[in-house]
């Protein structure tokens, strides 16, 4: 019979989070009309209400926050205290306390104590009218996570956690739904006047019988005369058919886009929390949140959209003394914008902060072996900031895996380019900032599709992927050193047989061995179409175009979803199965037919040798196995003993290693490599099955290059961290 | 016994609800000020109202003067998420002034057993 509160928590905390936006809202609201007198009685309302649900569910701290906000903005209501941006940004972190209470809530925990710091600065601001708490706010005077109770600042002592969630419904207009059932209407008619036809054509097939009775006295008129008229109206039948599935197929699409606000709402507080946990000062400005995109498209943006926000927060922004110094002000502005653009849409992350250090990039990429000194100076601006995303290129002092898939910027990339279709760019200014624009397709849903024939099967391209089609003559191919090549636009683009490359069986007809399997064309000279990912380039000599369409690419069922070389399919005129192919997964096809000659041309000597180190048999014959397909020289050893022992016997161009070992441990053996003339700068890799902070920063006092952790362990991220070590 | 709860926050009406019919009495919800005149001026079923001071367009406060002013007598019991004390003396017509807190259950039990004690003959 007892009131049982918990049954309304689950309510408050869905219910108060929708105050906090509405306050949040309200707030960005203020900085351009600071008197605007309703808007403050919302925002005072939504305080209020927050602060009496909390109240009869015990919910003391949250009730508090909310109390002292609320006397705040009262008196910013009654009694005239002015808005002023230390106010502003005093209130922006009232409600991010009160919203991470009210997490801490739904995270099952209690919503974590009061922020007193936090209730004393409201109290002194109701004191102080127009002043604001001038020295409560700046950063520096206040420990770092002062404004983060409960949970997130508890989190690890590095940055919150952070993400956006994205629901599993969509709500759509009526207006939307009644439009698409008008549509389908009008395909039902037309369905009719299929059915129509079918029986035109039955007509047709009873004339065509009373004609051959009639065919002795040559009279076919009335057959020819209605077989001209029903292909003609069965052509007019499919055309309209055709623009209703069109039109169809679109207004389904946008019941499906969601505004990008669903990314976009949460990165204020999420800048001002990672802020805050490095000290830090730093507002998000948003704008396009209302811009609408495919849910399939919003659903991945979320992590590079936080990656990006939080590389900003945490290299972009100087720390407010550096800031002040330079005359700047000593809270950071980030700048999230979407606009329209072109058929797509462009997302940019902007910050005011340092700028991107052209120079520091070009000394890492000389650290890291990637180029010699004189290289790096060579490479344009552009190339030199293309290195970010690079693989393990971090200007960190050690190169932690996030996430499993792979290495910081390299994964954003990644994102946006190989899943999203899309496209990423940088600028930047020293002193002035950095912006990353991304640009991507409104739906990934249809796409311009190039059907081509090769080796006897039609093969398709994603058509962003495809950067040139060519007919060129034979002669025009170039030989650089053993392989074939064609010079594009000042540019070396190696060019492959597509059939050759897929191990397709040559067509019969073809008596000739070609060198090129495919392309030599009947018209002359070869076809060469020309994939392009990032700045990779590759010429694949085919054997005809076959069609270019606007097509519906399926993603492969998942028991295939593993294939690399095929990135959907998608069914022709003809209802076959077409292979869409991976301009990705093409060039590593490339990469590896490269490394595959290699040995054989250069002998042992060319290729890079390995030390891989570890007490486990499986692990280290698995990467082994992943190792030497990629071309590298493996020797192994099982523990750190014979690890060490092995290492000063010959020089290892790089050595990976497991942590946890019998004798001697991972980290004792890096301390012992490092301090040996030979091993000073040679990659050392540490593998371990534990993700430890200390584990890492113990990783680092030892001098390890890279700390890979085994349940998140795929092959991609070992090669590519250890090729960007290595070069 | 039919109790009207007045509160523009949902939750909060559903929870005074729940604390109410937790004491056997039938909750009636009404969002605003405005819609517990409606209801109250056609519904005589409805013999005690418990309203939220605090909401958009007209208060609690108001509410309950218009009331009043119409000649409706019934009990009327504010609910506030502030000091009541203060209400209280501002408006001593009032038959009960009760804080919104977590022990509403007690807090709003004991006032309208007061209330209706008062109001036996």
């Amino acid at each position: 019979m007892a009131f049982d509160a918990k049954r309304f928590t689950a309510r408050f905390v869905e219910e108060a989070r929708e105050h906090i936006r509405r306050i949040e809202e309200g707030l960005a609201g203020l900085k351009t009309a600071p008197a605007d007198q309703e808007n403050l009685n919302a925002i005072f309302r939504s305080a209020h209400t927050v602060k009496g649900s909390a109240r009869m569910l015990k919910f003391v701290s949250i009730s508090q926050t909310a109390h002292h906000l609320e006397d705040v903005l009262g008196a910013m209501r009654d009694q005239g205290l002015a808005y002023s941006p230390e106010l502003g940004r005093l209130l922006t972190r009232a409600v991010d306390g009160l919203a991470a209470l009210i997490e801490g809530i739904e995270s099952g925990a209690d919503p974590g104590d009061l922020d007193q710091v936090l209730c004393a600065d409201l109290v002194a601001a109701l004191s102080a009218p127009g002043a604001g708490p001038q020295e409560a706010i700046v950063p520096a005077a206040s420990p770092p996570d002062s404004g983060l109770p409960g949970k997130l600042a508890a989190a690890s002592g590095t940055a919150p956690e952070v993400g956006f969630r994205s629901p599993d419904t969509v709500r759509v207009s009526l207006a939307k739904l009644d439009e698409l059932i008008k549509l389908l209407g009008e395909v039902v008619s037309s369905h009719a006047r299929l059915r129509q036809r079918l029986q035109d054509l039955h007509q047709i097939e009873r004339l065509r019988a009373r004609d051959l009775e009639l065919l002795a006295a040559g009279d076919d008129v009335a057959l020819s005369g209605s077989l001209r008229k029903f292909g003609r109206d069965l052509k007019d039948d499919v055309l309209a058919q055709e623009l209703l599935m069109e039109e169809l197929h679109g207004k389904a699409l946008v019941m499906r886009m969601l505004a990008l606000g669903m990314v976009f709402d949460s990165a204020p507080r999420l800048v001002r929390d990672l802020g805050r946990s490095l000290g830090k000062e730093v507002e998000c400005v948003v704008s396009g949140a209302e811009i609408e995109l495919d849910r399939q498209l919003i659903d991945r943006l979320g992590d590079p959209i936080v990656h990006l926000l939080r590389n900003a927060v945490d290299h972009g922004i100087e720390d407010p003394a550096t800031r002040q110094r330079l005359g700047k002000p000593g809270y950071g502005t980030i700048r999230l914008t979407a606009r329209q653009d072109a058929g797509g849409v462009a997302i940019e992350v902007g910050d005011d902060g340092a700028g991107v250090s052209l120079e520091a990039i070009r000394q890492q990429a000389v650290r890291k072996g990637l180029m010699t000194a004189d290289q790096a100076t060579a490479l344009s601006d552009d190339q030199a900031l293309d290195l970010i995303f690079r693989p393990g290129f971090s200007t960190q002092p050690i190169i932690t895996d996030i996430s499993g898939r792979g290495v910081g910027m390299d994964a954003v990339k990644r994102c946006i380019v190989d899943d999203l279709q899309g496209s990423i760019r940088i600028e930047t200014e020293p002193g002035k900032g950095t912006s990353f624009i991304l640009r991507l397709p409104l739906s990934l849903a249809v796409m311009r599709v190039l059907l081509v024939e090769a080796g006897g099967e039609i093969l398709g391209f994603a058509a962003q992927q495809v950067a040139h089609l060519l007919r060129v003559p034979a002669d025009r191919l170039v030989l650089v050193g053993d392989r074939k090549a064609i010079v594009l636009d000042n540019e070396i683009v190696p060019v492959l047989g597509l059939a050759t490359l897929l191990s397709l069986p040559e067509p019969g007809r073809r008596l000739q061995a070609s060198p090129l399997a495919g392309g030599a064309h009947p018209g002359g000279g070869l076809l060469l179409v020309i994939v392009q990912v990032r700045n990779e380039k590759l010429a694949l000599a085919v054997d005809a175009l076959v069609d270019e369409h606007d097509m519906v690419i399926k993603p492969l069922p998942p028991h295939l979803a593993g294939m690399a070389l095929v990135s959907g399919m998608v069914v022709t005129g003809q209802k076959h199965l077409v292979s869409i192919l991976s301009a990705q997964a093409l060039l590593a096809m490339a990469g590896q037919a490269r490394l595959d000659v290699r040995p054989g041309g250069a002998g042992e000597t060319g290729r890079l040798s390995i030390l891989v180190i570890d007490d486990s048999w499986n692990t280290r014959e698995i990467e082994k196995d992943v190792l030497e397909a990629h071309g590298y020289d493996v020797t192994l050893a099982e523990d750190g003993r014979d690890g060490l022992q092995k290492a000063l016997e010959r020089q290892f161009d790089a050595v990976l290693t497991d942590v946890e070992m019998p004798h001697l441990d991972g980290f004792t053996l890096t301390a012992t490599l490092r301090a040996d003339e030979r091993y000073r700068s040679t990659p050392i890799l540490l593998i371990t099955s534990r993700q430890k902070e200390e584990d890492k920063r113990r990783g680092i006092e030892v001098g390890a290059d890279a700390y890979i952790v085994k349940g998140e362990f795929d092959q991609g991220s070992l090669v590519d961290t250890l090729r960007a070590l290595l070069g | 016994m039919r109790v009207l709860v007045v509160d523009d926050d949902p939750l909060a009406a559903e929870m005074t609800a729940a604390v109410l019919e937790d004491a056997g009495f039938e909750a009636v919800q009404a969002e605003s000020g405005t819609a517990a005149l409606e209801v109250l001026s056609t519904d005589p079923s409805l013999e005690l109202v418990v309203s939220d001071m605090n909401m958009p367009g007209i208060s609690g406060l108001q509410c309950f003067q218009a009331l009043r002013a119409r000649g409706d007598e019934r009990p009327f019991v504010l609910l506030s998420g502030d000091d009541p004390q203060a209400l209280r003396a501002s408006e001593p017509g009032l038959d009960a002034c009760v804080r919104k807190d977590f022990d509403l259950e007690s807090t709003l039990g004991q006032a309208i057993a007061d209330v209706l004690a008062a109001r036996r003959p």
